[in-house]
């Protein structure tokens, strides 16, 4: 590994060339400076590291690799090795970069002074996030990942019909309330919507983006709208939770 | 073990006579066990990492109740629940007192610093894993690319002697050479404090193992600490064989983690170009137009609208990112198409970094990027930064350190040796970037 010219050779202090004439003078360091019991626990050693290196290297290729003989057959081997540390995703844009820009609108029941309550208009949560984007040098994570991976997330937790797969899926309601009410309610939120929130419900729009202007190819632009049902909102829904230690 | 770092296939040895097959496996037990290869390539992926996420959470620190804290969005009670079924190990588990959250969040902004700086850092590395697992784990739905692949390298970070070069670790070494061995009677305390406070989290940490963390994070942990205790024991009284055996375990464990290391880059690229192929955006040329129009990621739309408008502009950047993604793993068999592709994926990430509004997740990839990079510059760039240094703060080179050899006899020595992953390994006397 490594060796290089006998130039860098005598730079080490002739250490191969030690090595070459079965040496009477043993090197400063490495496993050839040791008398043979250290020898042992070294080779050892070498031995363990360089197989636990390979078995991890491999179990890291087949969880990036797609689906194939080896993980249907073992895949839950290789789950329980890489989760949750070293789990990773390098489909960055892959296959395809996302072509539509989703977004989320939320509208509210808000308590009224008087007692009843009214309904606010479509307030577009998603635009607030790119208005932040937009020469920022340094978006911060709370306006480029945190609303859009909830998003995401509450898709993939959820089925076809919109029913919540198993505890995963509750969280991911739970969290998208949170989100939305930091953004929605009380004097420090972005877009305050003036009293207190009774029940909330989302729309997740996505608009295609157009083909460009040098293809012929016709894509539709019409955005696609999924309304998500009403959702009541509890004290467990906001951020300020210290009540319930 | 013994699989060819880039370095060796860089440079191909003239060889003169044929030397027999166990002499050669000889030699080679002999280098992964002598050297910690990459001093100048483990220490630069040291400083870009832990710069990349210093950068991230001052950035983020008017956020970061909202982002980690335990009345933030992906409140405490709701984590618990998570990490009650994915077993994911995080310190902020420990308390939802606010409190505790500001202490782990100062804790991973000093030991990123610490880490910066090359101070104890086989110590200081653990402390930022620590840190970067925790706040990450915390809130897991909140990362991207940058977050994961800091995630990963923290970890294998912790094995990795990566203060060899450019650290308060390597000047403090040349300073005791300097005053030489005799005078080693000096007391360094620092050290074995931060060996008695870490062990008090470290059983902290086995407490609440119930609650956070698979049970190999928790063996890490305690072999690492356990082997830092030993190793200060072996060096004040067996300074004999049992202290060059302690080196020979730690370098395997630096060189066998320094392969998994560049392996994983390689699978980055490697799966970020394969599964792009499959694409048909990227098949057609048009892949790069998408992105520039997503809202999350122009921060600058004219810009983005500028390069988009250009259909033969966008198609050549599609083609090349995939051709040089895919092509990477396979030019480290040729150190010059393998530095010129360096430098291409360098800039694109830098490109980026700007275009996509995505800086930290840019820092991070070339960070990563940066354990190819060729030993020569980065001998050079150390000597650059080293004078400029000197030019900043007014004073002679080295004015009171002892005499380092100047880094282009180095190169030059090395100029023919390739990438060498460590051809300037442990003999020669290390430079450093903060002293």
């Amino acid at each position: 590994m490594g060796t290089g010219t006998g130039r860098e050779a005598r730079d080490r202090g002739g250490m191969s060339a030690h090595i070459d004439s079965g040496g009477d003078r043993r090197p400063a360091g490495g496993i050839l400076a040791l008398s043979l019991p250290y020898q042992v626990v070294a080779a050892v050693a070498l031995a363990g590291l360089g197989v636990l290196a390979c078995l991890h290297l491999a179990m890291v290729f087949l969880h990036v690799a797609p689906s194939n003989t080896l993980t249907k057959q073992h895949g839950q081997a290789v789950d329980d090795w890489i989760y949750p540390e070293f789990e990773q995703n390098w489909k960055l844009f892959a296959p395809n970069p996302l072509q539509q820009n989703v977004g989320v609108q939320v509208r509210a029941e808000v308590a009224d002074a008087g007692g009843g309550t009214r309904t606010t208009g479509w307030i577009d949560l998603t635009a607030q996030d790119a208005e932040d984007v937009r020469g920022n040098v340094f978006p911060s994570h709370t306006q480029q990942n945190q609303l859009r991976r909830a998003l995401d997330w509450y898709g993939n937790a959820h089925d076809d019909e919109g029913r919540p797969k198993g505890m995963r899926g509750r969280l991911s309601e739970e969290y998208m309330r949170r989100i939305v009410l930091l953004r929605i309610e009380g004097p420090g939120a972005r877009a305050d919507v003036g009293g207190e929130v009774r029940r909330i419900q989302l729309r997740r729009v996505a608009r295609p983006v157009p083909a460009p202007h040098w293809s012929t190819e016709k894509r539709s632009t019409e955005p696609s709208i999924r309304l998500m049902p009403w959702w009541d909102v509890t004290d467990a829904d906001r951020s300020r939770t210290e009540t319930n230690r | 073990m013994s699989a060819p770092l880039p370095a060796a296939a860089e440079a191909p040895a003239p060889a003169p006579a044929r030397v027999p097959f166990d002499r050669r496996l000889a030699r080679a037990a002999q280098t992964v066990t002598s050297r910690a290869l990459g001093p100048y390539q483990t220490a630069i992926v040291r400083i870009g990492f832990s710069l990349t996420w210093l950068f991230f959470l001052v950035r983020e620190y008017p956020h970061r109740h909202q982002m980690y804290g335990p009345d933030g969005p992906w409140s405490f009670d709701m984590a618990r629940r998570l990490i009650a079924d994915n077993r994911s190990f995080t310190v902020l588990m420990w308390s939802d007192g606010r409190l505790w959250f500001e202490v782990v969040y100062a804790l991973a902004v000093l030991s990123a610093v610490l880490l910066l700086l090359g101070w104890h850092t086989r110590a200081v590395s653990v402390v930022f894993m620590v840190g970067a697992l925790s706040l990450q784990n915390r809130s897991v739905f909140l990362g991207d690319g940058g977050d994961n692949v800091v995630h990963l390298v923290a970890l294998y970070l912790t094995l990795i002697r990566c203060g060899q070069v450019w650290s308060l670790d390597a000047r403090r070494a040349a300073r005791k050479a300097a005053r030489g061995e005799g005078t080693a009677a000096r007391v360094e305390l620092a050290g074995p404090v931060l060996w008695v406070v870490l062990g008090g989290f470290l059983v902290a940490a086995t407490w609440f193992s119930p609650v956070t963390g698979e049970w190999w994070i928790h063996v890490l942990l305690w072999v690492l600490w356990l082997g830092q205790g030993l190793w200060w024991l072996v060096e004040q009284y067996a300074p004999g064989e049992p202290r060059v055996l302690l080196d020979v375990l730690a370098n395997l464990a630096h060189n066998a983690t320094l392969v998994v290391l560049m392996a994983e880059v390689c699978l980055i690229y490697a799966t970020a170009g394969w599964y792009k192929i499959q694409g048909s955006r990227w098949q057609d040329g048009t892949a790069l137009f998408y992105p520039l129009h997503l809202d999350y990621f122009t921060p600058w739309p004219a810009l983005s609208e500028l390069l988009a408008s250009s259909g033969i502009m966008v198609m050549l950047l599609s083609y090349g990112t995939v051709i040089v993604q895919v092509a990477f793993p396979f030019t480290l068999f040729k150190r010059k198409v393998k530095n010129v592709l360096l430098v291409a994926m360098m800039l694109e990430h830098a490109g980026i970094a700007v275009l996509l509004g995505l800086p930290a997740f840019s820092l991070a990839m070339i960070a990563a990027d940066s354990v190819f990079l060729p030993t020569v510059f980065l001998v050079w760039l150390g000597g650059r930064a080293a004078r400029g240094r000197d030019r900043l703060l007014r004073r002679g080179p080295a004015a009171e350190l002892p005499p380092q050899r100047p880094a282009r006899e180095e190169a030059e020595e090395k100029a023919d040796g390739g990438l060498g992953g460590g051809e300037t390994g442990g003999e020669s006397a290390p430079r450093t970037l903060v002293g």
